[in-house]
C-alpha cells in the first residue's frame, strides 16, 4: 500500500493528477482496512478493561468513556471515508481465510456496498449519540466503565454483522450480539427483574440461534461454502427436496425471528427494558435492524422454500398486529415503545416474506432513527423524574421543552406523516403490496393507526395534563443528554433531505394516490382516537369487566410468558428432573445395589465361619460332589 | 524424544518422594511445577520438530522389552496424540499451580500428580497395545489415592467407585486387546491397524463391543457415567482439573485410536448405533446437568454431554469429524479445566458450592468479580459462543458429522442450547443478584465480605482463559497438527462422505434414521 502510494506520488505529472491518484489510492487503503471498523469498537472495549475491572481507580471511570467515544468517532470517520470511496468506485468484497480443513473452508468476508456502509454509518452515528447520552444518563453509576466496554463490544458486533458477507461470520457476530445483549441487559445484575430479563434475553435468542446454527451447518454441508455470493449461486442450480428446503428455510429464519423479537420469540425485548436506557436506544433501533438485515441477506436462500417465505409473512403479520395492540395497554414508558419496535420489525418481515427487500431496508432505516430519538426522549424523562410509569407522569410539556420536542418529532416520524421518515417506508410498502396482497396493506395501515393512537396516548399522559408529584419539579436535562437528543431531533427532521441526496426517494410520477390517502387517513384516525379516548390516571385499569379482561390480556402480552412456562420451560424442567431421578435411582441405584449385594453376601457368609472342622469338611464334600455331578452330567 | 515426556515426570516424582529431608509444601509445589514446566517445554520442542505433513507416526522409539509376551517398548506420536500431549502437560502444570501450598503430606501429593502426568503421556504415545494398557492402569492408582486422601467427606465411596469402574474398564480393554492380537495372529502387541483385517466380522464386533464399554466407562458415556459426578464432587479442585481435562481424554483417545482405527469394519457396522448412543449421552448429560444444584456436579454432567459430541464425530468417521474429535478433546479439556478451577475458587472462598444458597458473587467490592467475569467467559465458551475454542471445535464436529448422520447431529446440536440453559442458570443464580450465602429470606442479613482472591490464585484460570480465547480466534493453531493425520488415514465411511448431499436428502426424505 505504501509502495502504491509512493508510486502514485512519483508517477503523477502535475499536481492535480497526482492529487487524484493519491485520493484513489487512499480510498483503496481505507477500503482494504475495512475490517478495522469492528475492531475499533473491540479495541475500545478491551482498552477500558482496567477501569471496568477496577484496577485503575485513581482517575475514576471517565477515561474509559472517552476512549470508547473516541473509538466510535474513529469508526465513524473511517466508515465515512470508505463510503466515499465506494460511492465513487462501486462495491467491493474483501475476504480472509480463517479456517481450512479437508473440504471445509471458512472465510471471513466483508462486503462493502453503499447500503452496507450506510448502515454501518448509521450504527456508528447512533452509537456515538447513545454513548454521549450514556455519559449523562449513567454519570453516577459506579460501573460506568463496564457499561462502556460492553457498548464497544456491542458496536463492534453490530458493524461486523452488517458488513459481513459470509454466513459463518454473520452467525458468529449474531452470537456476540446475543452475548452482549445478555451482559447489557444484566448490567444492573443485583436486581431480581434484571436477572430474569437477562436470562430470558439470552435463552430466547439462543433458541433462534441454535436453529440458525443447524441451518448454517446443513447449508455448509450442502453448498460447500458459506459466502453469501457462493450461496446465491448455489441456490440457482440446486434442486433440493421440498422437505429439506422447507426445514432449511425455517432454520435460517429462526435466528432473525429471535433477534428481531418476533412472535413467538418476542418476549425478551419487553423484559430487556429493565436494562439501562442508553443500551435500549441501540437495542430498539439498530440491534433489531442487524437481525433484520441478516434476514434480508438470507432472503435469496430462503426463497428456496415457499413455506418459509409464507411463514415470514405470517409471523410478521401476527407480530405487527399483536405487538401494536399490546403496546396500547402498557403503562411502562419504555415498554409502550418497545412493543412498537416488534411491530415495525413485523412489517419488515412481511416485506421480506413478500420478497420486497427494498421496502424492508427503507422501513429499517427510517424506523431506526426515529425510534432512537423516541428512546432518548424517554431516557431524559426517566432520568429527570426517576419514574417510568406513565400513570405517575404528566404535565412535562412546558417543563421539558427539548424533550417534548424530541418526542413529538420522533412520534411524527414514526407514523406515516409526510414528509418525515417512516412515511416513505410505509408508502413504498403499500405501493408494492397494493395489487397482490391487499390484506397485508391492511396490516400496514392498521399498524400505522395503532402506532399513532399509542403515541398520542403516551404523549397525552406524559406531557399534557396536570403535573404529578413526580413531575412537579422536573427541569430540562443537562447537556450530555440534551446534546445528542437535539442533534438527533434535527437529524430526524433532515432525514427526507438526506434520502433525497442519496437518491432513495421515489419520483412523484409513480404515486398511487388512493394508497397515499389511505395511509394519511389511517394516521389521522389513529391520532384522532388517541386524542379523544378518555385517559384517567387513577382508573387506568377499567372498571367494566369485559374491557378489563381485554386490557389485562394485552397488558400481559396475551399471556405469552405463561405460554412459555407451560410449554418449553415445563418440558425442559420435567425432562431434567426425570433424567436426574433416573440417574440417581436407576443407573446409580443399580450400580450401588450390585455393590451392596456383594457386601451383604460377604457379611452374611461370614457367619458360616463356625470354627468347627466338621462343618468345613461337610461344605467341601457337598461342594465337590455338586461339582462332580455337574461335570459328569452328560454321562448319565 | 518421547521417552523424556514419560521419564521427566516419573523421575521428578521419584526425586520428590524419596529425597531426604523434610520439604515444606511450598517447596514441593515449586519443584513439581518446575518438572511440569520442563515437560511442557519439552512438548513444545517436540511440536516444533513435528512435521505436520507426515501422516504416520513420528519420533518412533522401539526396542524389545518382554519379547515372549509381545510387549515391546514402542513409542510414537502423530497428529492425533500431539495436541493431547500438550494439554496433558499444560493442565498438569495448571493443576500443580492451583494446588494450595499448605496441603496435607505435600510430597506424596505432588509426586502422585507427577506420576499421573507421566502415565498419561505414556498412554498417549504408546504404540504397543500392552504398553498402552500398562500406562492406562498406571494412572489409576495415583488418582485413586488423590481422591481417597485429599478428597471431600464421601471420598472413600467416590474413590472406590472410581477404582472399581476403571478397573472393569481396564479388564475389558485388556481382553479386547488380547482378542485382537490372538485372533489376528499377530506375534507381538505392537499397534498395527492391518492386524484385524483377517478377523471375521462377528468376533470383531464382540471385540469392539468390549472396547466400547471399556472406553465408554472412562469417557464416560451414559449409562456408565455415574462414577464421574461422585469422583468430581469429592476430588479436590486440581484433581478435578486433571480428571476432566486429561484423564477422560484417555477414553476418547482410545476410542478413536483403538476402536475406529483398529477395528474399522466393525466400527462401520456399529456406527449408526454409536451416533444414536452419542445423542442419548449428549441429551441425557445436559438434561441431568440442568437439575443439579451443586456447581461441581453441574460441570461434571456437562462433561458427559460434551464428551458425547466426540462419540458422534468418531461414529461419523469423516476426515473432518475425526479432526473434530481432536479439537473437541482439547477444547473440552481447556474449558472444563477452567470451570473446575473457578468452581474451586468459589468453594474455597465461600465454603459451599450449593447453587441454592450462593447469590450475587459478582459484587465488585465484597464478592468475587474477577472469578465471576472468568466464569461468564468459561460458560460462554462451553456453550459454544464464537470467538472461543468451544465454538469452532463443535462446528467442526457437527459439520463433519452431519453428512453421515444428519438427524443425530441435529439432535446433538440441541445439546448446545441446553448447555446454555444450565450454565446460564448457574451464572444467574450464583453470580447475579444481591451478595449472600443463605437461602433466600426476607430477613435482612448483615453485609457479607468474602476473603479477597489473590493474583496467585487467579493466574491459572487467566492463563486457561487466554488459551481458550486465542485458540478460538486462531483455530488453525489447534487444527494444523492433526489435519494431515486425520485427513489421510483410511476412513471406513469415506465413500458415504463423498456423496454428501444425497445422504442428507435421503435422511430427510425418510422421516428418521435413528437406530
Amino acid at each position: 500500500m505504501v509502495i502504491l502510494l509512493s508510486q502514485a506520488v512519483a508517477t503523477g505529472n502535475c499536481w492535480p493528477d497526482r492529487y487524484t491518484q493519491i485520493v484513489v489510492v487512499m480510498a483503496q487503503l481505507w477500503i482494504e482496512t475495512c475490517w478495522l471498523i469492528p475492531v475499533y469498537g473491540l479495541v475500545g472495549a478491551i482498552a477500558s478493561l482496567p477501569w471496568s475491572m477496577g484496577w485503575i481507580r485513581l482517575t475514576g471511570p471517565r477515561p474509559a468513556v472517552y476512549i470508547n467515544i473516541l473509538m466510535t468517532l474513529v469508526a465513524l470517520a473511517h466508515g465515512g471515508l470508505i463510503f466515499q470511496g465506494i460511492w465513487n468506485q462501486g462495491g467491493q468484497e474483501i475476504a480472509f481465510t480463517w479456517f481450512e480443513a479437508a473440504d471445509f473452508k471458512l472465510n471471513l468476508a466483508f462486503e462493502l456496498s453503499v447500503i452496507n456502509l450506510g448502515a454501518v454509518e448509521l450504527i456508528a452515528g447512533l452509537s456515538l449519540l447513545a454513548q454521549v447520552f450514556a455519559l449523562g444518563y449513567l454519570e453516577k453509576d459506579w460501573s460506568l466503565a463496564r457499561f462502556f466496554s460492553m457498548m464497544g463490544f456491542f458496536e463492534a458486533a453490530m458493524s461486523g454483522v452488517i458488513m459481513s458477507s459470509s454466513l459463518l461470520l454473520t452467525y458468529s457476530l449474531l452470537e456476540m450480539l446475543t452475548l452482549s445483549t445478555y451482559l447489557l441487559v444484566g448490567f444492573w445484575y443485583a436486581q431480581p427483574l434484571v436477572v430474569t430479563a437477562a436470562r430470558d434475553a439470552f435463552l430466547t435468542k439462543r433458541i433462534g440461534d441454535t436453529l440458525l446454527l443447524m441451518g448454517v451447518v446443513a447449508l455448509s454441508a450442502l453448498a460447500g461454502s458459506l459466502n453469501f455470493n457462493d450461496l446465491y449461486e448455489w441456490v440457482k442450480t440446486e434442486d433440493l427436496s421440498p422437505l429439506l428446503a422447507t426445514l432449511l428455510g425455517l432454520a435460517l429464519i429462526a435466528g432473525p425471528i429471535g433477534k428481531c423479537a418476533q412472535f413467538p420469540l418476542h418476549l425478551w425485548l419487553d423484559e430487556a427494558m429493565e436494562g439501562p436506557n442508553p443500551a435500549s436506544i441501540l437495542r430498539n433501533s439498530v440491534v433489531v435492524t442487524c437481525g433484520a438485515y441478516v434476514l434480508i441477506r438470507l432472503q435469496p436462500i430462503v426463497v428456496l422454500s415457499p413455506v418459509a417465505l409464507a411463514t415470514l409473512a405470517v409471523v410478521g403479520s401476527i407480530t405487527a398486529l399483536g405487538a401494536s395492540l399490546v403496546a396500547l395497554a402498557q403503562i411502562d414508558l419504555k415498554r409502550t415503545l418497545s412493543y412498537s419496535t416488534s411491530a415495525y420489525l413485523g412489517l419488515v418481515f412481511i416485506a421480506v416474506g413478500t420478497e420486497w427487500p427494498g421496502v424492508a431496508l427503507m422501513i429499517l432505516l427510517t424506523h431506526a432513527i426515529t425510534k432512537a430519538l423516541l428512546f432518548m426522549s424517554v431516557g431524559s424523562i426517566i432520568l429527570t423524574t426517576n419514574c417510568q410509569d406513565v400513570t405517575e407522569l404528566g404535565g412535562l410539556g412546558p417543563k421539558m421543552p427539548a424533550t417534548t420536542l424530541a418526542y413529538s418529532v420522533g412520534a411524527l416520524g414514526m407514523v406515516g406523516l409526510f414528509p418525515l421518515g417512516c412515511f416513505w417506508g410505509y408508502r413504498l410498502g403499500i405501493d408494492f403490496l397494493w395489487v397482490d396482497h391487499p390484506e397485508l396493506v391492511a396490516i400496514f395501515l392498521i399498524v400505522n393507526l395503532l402506532t399513532a393512537l399509542n403515541l398520542t396516548r403516551v404523549f397525552r399522559l406524559v406531557f399534557l395534563g396536570e403535573a404529578q408529584p413526580k413531575t412537579r419539579r422536573a427541569p430540562e436535562v443537562a447537556w450530555p443528554l440534551a446534546l445528542p437528543m437535539v442533534t438527533l431531533t434535527v437529524f430526524t427532521l433532515l432525514v427526507p433531505l438526506v434520502m433525497q441526496k442519496l437518491y432513495l426517494l421515489p419520483p412523484w410520477t409513480y404515486v398511487n394516490k388512493s394508497a397515499l390517502v389511505c395511509l394519511i387517513l389511517s394516521g389521522v384516525i389513529g391520532v384522532g382516537i388517541g386524542a379523544t379516548i378518555p385517559l384517567s390516571k387513577a382508573l387506568i385499569r377499567s372498571m367494566s369487566r369485559p374491557v378489563r379482561l381485554l386490557q389485562d390480556l394485552l397488558a400481559y402480552d396475551f399471556y405469552t410468558e405463561r405460554l412459555y412456562r407451560v410449554t418449553v420451560v415445563r418440558l425442559v424442567r420435567a425432562l431434567a428432573i426425570a433424567s436426574d431421578w433416573f440417574d440417581r435411582y436407576v443407573v446409580d441405584g443399580l450400580v450401588n445395589s450390585v455393590g451392596f449385594a456383594s457386601l451383604l453376601g460377604g457379611e452374611s457368609l461370614k457367619y458360616s465361619i463356625s470354627g468347627q472342622s466338621q462343618g468345613y469338611l461337610f461344605t467341601i464334600v457337598v461342594g465337590v460332589s455338586l461339582l462332580g455331578l455337574l461335570m459328569t452330567w452328560t454321562m448319565w | 524424544m518421547l521417552s523424556a515426556l514419560i521419564i521427566i515426570p516419573l523421575l521428578g516424582a521419584l526425586l520428590l518422594g524419596l529425597w531426604p529431608g523434610g520439604w515444606q509444601g511450598g517447596r514441593a509445589r515449586q519443584f513439581a511445577a518446575i518438572v511440569q514446566g520442563v515437560s511442557l517445554v519439552w512438548v513444545v520442542i517436540v511440536g516444533c520438530q513435528f512435521d505436520i505433513h507426515v501422516p504416520g507416526m513420528q519420533f518412533v522409539e522401539s526396542f524389545a522389552w518382554v519379547e515372549p509376551l509381545g510387549l515391546d517398548y514402542q513409542l510414537g506420536v502423530d497428529g492425533l496424540a500431539l495436541p493431547l500431549l500438550f494439554i496433558n502437560s499444560l493442565l498438569g502444570l495448571i493443576s500443580v499451580w492451583a494446588s494450595p501450598a499448605r496441603i496435607l503430606r505435600p510430597r506424596l501429593y505432588f509426586a502422585l500428580m507427577l506420576v499421573i502426568s507421566g502415565a498419561v503421556a505414556g498412554a498417549f504415545v504408546a504404540q504397543n497395545l500392552l504398553l498402552f494398557f500398562i500406562f492406562y492402569e498406571l494412572e489409576l492408582i495415583p488418582l485413586y489415592l488423590l481422591i481417597a486422601i485429599w478428597g471431600g467427606t464421601r471420598r472413600a465411596y467416590a474413590a472406590t467407585k472410581f477404582l472399581i469402574y476403571t478397573a472393569v474398564s481396564g479388564i475389558l480393554i485388556l481382553g479386547s486387546f488380547l482378542g485382537v492380537v490372538w485372533l489376528g495372529g499377530g506375534s507381538s502387541f505392537n499397534y498395527d491397524p492391518t492386524l484385524t483385517a483377517s478377523i471375521d466380522l462377528l468376533p470383531q464386533l464382540i471385540l469392539l463391543g468390549a472396547l466400547l464399554v471399556g472406553f465408554g466407562i472412562k469417557i464416560p458415556l451414559f449409562p456408565f457415567h455415574t462414577w464421574l459426578p461422585d469422583a468430581h464432587v469429592e476430588a479436590s479442585t486440581p484433581v478435578s482439573v486433571l480428571l476432566a481435562g486429561v484423564l477422560l481424554k484417555l477414553g476418547t483417545y482410545g476410542l478413536v485410536r483403538f476402536g475406529l482405527q483398529l477395528l474399522p469394519d466393525a466400527w462401520e457396522v456399529l456406527s449408526p448405533w454409536l451416533a444414536g448412543w452419542a445423542v442419548v449421552s449428549v441429551l441425557y448429560g445436559s438434561l441431568a446437568a440442568i437439575a443439579q444444584t451443586d456447581m461441581k456436579k453441574m460441570v461434571a454432567y456437562s462433561s458427559i454431554g460434551h464428551m458425547g459430541y466426540i462419540l458422534l464425530a468418531a461414529a461419523a468417521a469423516t476426515p473432518l469429524s475425526v479432526l473434530g474429535t481432536v479439537m473437541q478433546m482439547v477444547s473440552h479439556g481447556l474449558i472444563s479445566g477452567l470451570l473446575f478451577l473457578l468452581v474451586g475458587l468459589v468453594y474455597s472462598k465461600t465454603g459451599t458450592r450449593d447453587m441454592t444458597v450462593l447469590r450475587g458473587l459478582l459484587n465488585p467490592e465484597r464478592g468475587l468479580p474477577v472469578v465471576g467475569t472468568l466464569m461468564i467467559l468459561g460458560v460462554m465458551a462451553s456453550g459454544g459462543i464464537p470467538g472461543m475454542v468451544g465454538f469452532v471445535s463443535e462446528l467442526v464436529v457437527f459439520r463433519g458429522s452431519i453428512v453421515v448422520f444428519p438427524v443425530q447431529t441435529l439432535l446433538s446440536m440441541i445439546g448446545t442450547a441446553l448447555t446454555a440453559v444450565y450454565f446460564l442458570l448457574l451464572v444467574n443464580r450464583v453470580f447475579f443478584g444481591r451478595l449472600a450465602i443463605t437461602l433466600p429470606t426476607d430477613v435482612i442479613q448483615p453485609d457479607l465480605i468474602l476473603p479477597p482472591v489473590s493474583w496467585a490464585e487467579r493466574w491459572p484460570s487467566i492463563v486457561l482463559a487466554v488459551v481458550i480465547v486465542a485458540l478460538g480466534i486462531q483455530p488453525s493453531w489447534l487444527s494444523r497438527w492433526s489435519e494431515t493425520a486425520s485427513l489421510t488415514w483410511r476412513s471406513p465411511t469415506v465413500t458415504v462422505a463423498q456423496a454428501v448431499p444425497d445422504s442428507l436428502c435421503e435422511a430427510f426424505a425418510t422421516p428418521t434414521c435413528l437406530p
